[in-house]
């Protein structure tokens, strides 16, 4: 079962940007999550893309707090337990890049006609449900040449989760290899970049 | 045309200048004072006979003295864990040339629980006021509109109510040390000069609200940034008046003070300007306070009964805070310690400021934007509600400049 993590704040067509429950716990960069939408049994899914931390106030700002008044040196985890009213002004929040949706029982991997509602649930995918998504690779293309984001960044590291997942990952690895070959066809040098980053 | 600054530059400037020549001049007055405060350290019963006999003739405000004037308490070692709630307020006040008649009073709420077990539990509820009997006080055929300073006092009663509620929530049971915070003053001093009836309304809701958190148990305390009193100053007048004479029975009478008859100036006017932490400050190293005091505000003295309200001074880093308890705390050694310690805890946690009044003032903030926000949503609903949506010319003239 998948676990929820967090609910959509802000969407759009392309993207989606999600509150995380839990402060500091958002799913790791390129990971698969999935958003409910209005319709029973649909779903849409991203790649996340960024994850960030900071205050729920507009303009806030988080201080350093390492060092108290009295001149006590805390650390980490110690200054959330002597602080606990930071869990409560911090956000985690992260953003991913719509790949797909779910509709049926169907994967899909082009954009669904409506972006995720605001509020609704955001999952984390189980391996079985990457295992499923990563079967077709249409959604490289989306990954690869969507802008303004780390985008072969996104995409080896969701290779490399789709890979992990897998109990044959290397023959996915040398899959995968072969789709990115044919789209990165006229761009030699980012291809082998590429490949350096999901090489098992 | 706004504002013209350049000819606003030229006043600021001589002001600045106004300014650092007083400070020199207030110090040396303050050291002054000090001193003679200092040597009535001992003789604390006297004074307070001498405020009890002043409290009608003098015209300055006065604190009666409860521990010995040069009592200096070190910090007592704060609690491992202890658990804190607070409230604070804030309200966009009755528009006399907007569309509809209301209030809006929102309350931001914190509990912070410290130690091996902590949480944290920060809102706010905001509460919308329309109806008559929001908007007007009755006393028989006589309404009063609640708006500016009555408006205030009915949001310090619902901080008041809210603070209760929480303790009761999180702090009823508890084995921890615990604390409640309010922003500002416990005593209501605004109402001083409202109508009696008025009066009654807001203090009985307040006292009523104090009353709770005594049968709780729950130490009350409120935290003054920069406190500008002089009523310690006021009691350091007496000491300097020349009518005072504790034995005869005679305190100050300042219409008819004998300097001013003799064509002097009045002896006490050494501490014109001075305010309590000009005179309490030199005394007091980080985080020790200075001795408990009563308040001698006429409201406080003829109101508050069993919740007198008692203050002292504490040492913030270069701030000195004053920091106020009803009767009920005050009384108890153990709990001042528990004020003393948790108050400072709270702001050594909040670089220099208490950390749960900071975070209750945070939720309860009302911004411009969400200000323009609500109105648009009453002149919104109002519109579709179909009810009369008029704003007055004045307001209107206001929104645009006409040419």
């Amino acid at each position: 079962m998948s676990q929820r993590i967090g609910e959509v704040i802000e969407a759009s067509t392309t993207r989606f940007t999600a509150g995380a429950y839990e402060l500091l716990a958002a799913p790791p960069f390129g990971s698969l999550v999935r958003a409910s939408t209005r319709s029973e049994g649909s779903a849409i899914y991203g790649l996340v893309y960024e994850i960030r931390t900071g205050s729920k106030e507009p303009g806030g700002r988080a201080v350093v707090r390492g060092r108290t008044y009295s001149g006590r040196e805390l650390y980490d985890e110690e200054i959330y337990a002597e602080n606990p009213d930071l869990a409560e002004v911090l956000q985690t929040e992260f953003a991913a890049l719509t790949v797909g949706f779910l509709e049926g029982g169907q994967i899909y991997q082009y954009l669904p006609s409506q972006p995720p509602p605001v509020h609704y649930s955001v999952y984390a995918c189980a391996p079985a449900e990457l295992i499923a998504f990563s079967e077709c690779s249409d959604c490289f293309r989306a990954a690869l040449f969507a802008p303004q984001l780390p985008s072969d960044e996104l995409l080896a590291a969701m290779i490399r989760a789709a890979a992990r997942a897998r109990p044959d990952g290397r023959d996915y690895l040398v899959r995968a290899g072969r789709e990115l070959a044919s789209l990165l066809k006229d761009d030699y040098d980012r291809l082998t970049a590429l490949l350096r980053r999901i090489r098992p | 045309m706004g504002l013209d600054l350049s000819a606003l530059s030229r006043q600021v400037r001589q002001m600045s200048h106004t300014a650092a020549m007083s400070a020199a001049d207030v110090a040396t007055r303050a050291a002054q004072a000090r001193a003679r405060y200092l040597a009535s350290a001992g003789e604390e019963g006297r004074w307070a006979q001498a405020v009890n006999l002043s409290r009608e003739g003098a015209n300055w405000l006065l604190a009666m003295p409860v521990e010995p004037l040069d009592t200096v308490r070190a910090l007592p070692p704060p609690p491992a864990a202890y658990s804190v709630v607070a409230t604070d307020g804030s309200q966009i006040d009755l528009d006399r040339h907007g569309a509809v008649a209301c209030y809006l009073i929102n309350i931001g709420q914190v509990f912070i629980r410290y130690g091996q077990q902590p949480k944290a539990r920060l809102t706010s509820r905001p509460a919308l006021y329309y109806r008559e009997e929001d908007l007007y006080l009755r006393d028989g055929a006589r309404r009063v509109l609640i708006e500016g300073n009555y408006l205030s006092a009915r949001r310090d009663v619902d901080e008041g109510v809210a603070l209760a509620d929480l303790a009761e929530e999180w702090l009823s049971g508890a084995e921890l040390p615990a604390l409640a915070l309010q922003d500002g003053t416990l005593v209501r001093w605004t109402l001083a000069n409202a109508e009696r009836f008025v009066q009654d309304h807001f203090i009985e809701r307040y006292l009523a609200y104090l009353e709770r958190m005594r049968a709780l148990g729950v130490p009350v305390a409120s935290y003054i940034s920069r406190p500008r009193s002089p009523e310690v100053v006021g009691t350091i007048r007496l000491m300097l008046c020349p009518d005072v004479d504790v034995p005869a029975g005679r305190g100050a009478k300042c219409s008819e003070c004998s300097d001013v008859r003799a064509g002097r100036e009045p002896s006490c006017m050494l501490c014109q300007g001075l305010v309590d932490s000009d005179v309490i400050a030199a005394g007091l190293a980080e985080g020790q306070r200075g001795p408990l005091f009563i308040s001698l505000s006429r409201i406080n003295v003829d109101r508050y009964g069993e919740h007198l309200i008692h203050f002292f001074h504490m040492r913030v880093g270069r701030e000195l805070c004053r920091i106020e308890i009803p009767r009920w705390v005050a009384i108890e050694p153990a709990q001042v310690d528990r004020v003393h310690a948790l108050v400072y805890d709270q702001c050594a946690r909040g670089d220099g400021y208490p950390v749960a009044i900071a975070r209750a003032h945070e939720q309860a903030i009302v911004r411009g934007a969400d200000r323009k926000a609500f109105l648009g949503m009453v002149e919104g609903s109002l519109y579709r509600a179909e009810a009369a949506n008029d704003v007055s010319a004045k307001k209107a003239s206001k929104e645009f400049s006409r040419h």
